[in-house]
């Protein structure tokens, strides 16, 4: 098993780290270059949730990435601020289309094997799992 | 990371060619490039995203910010890609429903020109 911790400032110009380093994760991991572009994807999205939820906030404190490989699977889990509860009136607009939030989340629900969110304390874990075939 | 803007004209169509990465970063670059493009009269927008390596949610809302834009305007929002890393954002989000996607800016000033 191989674990890396990776913890950005939560401003957005981060985000493409985190990405260009998960993308190298998966690539040293031995997944297809498929696999690889959806986790930089799904990564992607869950970050920048978190960090447009702490530039709202004012909360400085880093957005950490946990990067685990094992035989069975590969797991991201990013960690940072709850982003503020989307209320169902503003899922959509007025003239039919979605939410930022609800295109973030069909995007992570479709590029990952699993995806799960823990919100507690003020703060989500997200984490989104690539089963090995 | 940069996000390159070209802007030319073809016909009644302001073009607008988007280089590199599409993300919370660099969204706001081309927000401000289409809603000034608007502002000055442009209402048949034609954005070419076959330089575009990765686009994300925030990227999308920028289109479908743009295209309520040209919409109130009685104008048209057209896309040009052909890359199947972008095309799939598009189709696991529905929104092959809502733009128009050609394969070249031909074919997106003539379609919606038509």
């Amino acid at each position: 098993m191989t674990g890396v911790d990776i913890a950005i400032p939560p401003r957005s110009v981060y985000v493409g780290v985190v990405r260009l380093a998960v993308a190298a994760l998966a690539r040293q991991a031995g997944l297809d270059e498929d696999e690889v572009d959806n986790l930089r994807i799904a990564v992607s999205e869950a970050c920048t949730t978190v960090v447009l939820a702490q530039e709202g906030d004012g909360n400085d404190d880093p957005v950490t990435v946990r990067w685990d490989d094992t035989e069975d699977e590969v797991s991201v889990e990013i960690e940072g601020a709850s982003p503020p509860a989307v209320a169902p009136a503003d899922v959509d607009d007025s003239q039919g289309f979605s939410s930022r939030d609800v295109l973030s989340q069909a995007l992570l629900e479709s590029l990952v094997d699993e995806s799960s969110f823990d919100d507690r304390d003020g703060g989500r874990v997200t984490r989104l799992v690539i089963r090995r075939h | 990371m940069e996000l390159g803007l070209d802007v030319q004209k073809v016909d009644s169509h302001a073009v607008v060619d988007v280089k590199g990465e599409i993300d919370v970063y660099t969204a706001p670059k081309l927000r401000e490039k289409l809603i000034e493009l608007v502002s000055e009269g442009s209402y048949d927008v034609v954005v070419n995203l076959e330089g575009v390596d990765f686009l994300d949610s925030t990227g999308l809302g920028v289109l479908v910010g743009a295209l309520k834009r040209v919409k109130a305007h009685d104008g048209s929002l057209s896309l040009v890609c052909t890359q199947d890393k972008i095309l799939k954002i598009f189709k696991i989000t529905g929104l092959t429903k809502v733009f128009p996607i050609h394969s070249s800016v031909d074919d997106a000033t003539t379609a919606s020109s038509e």
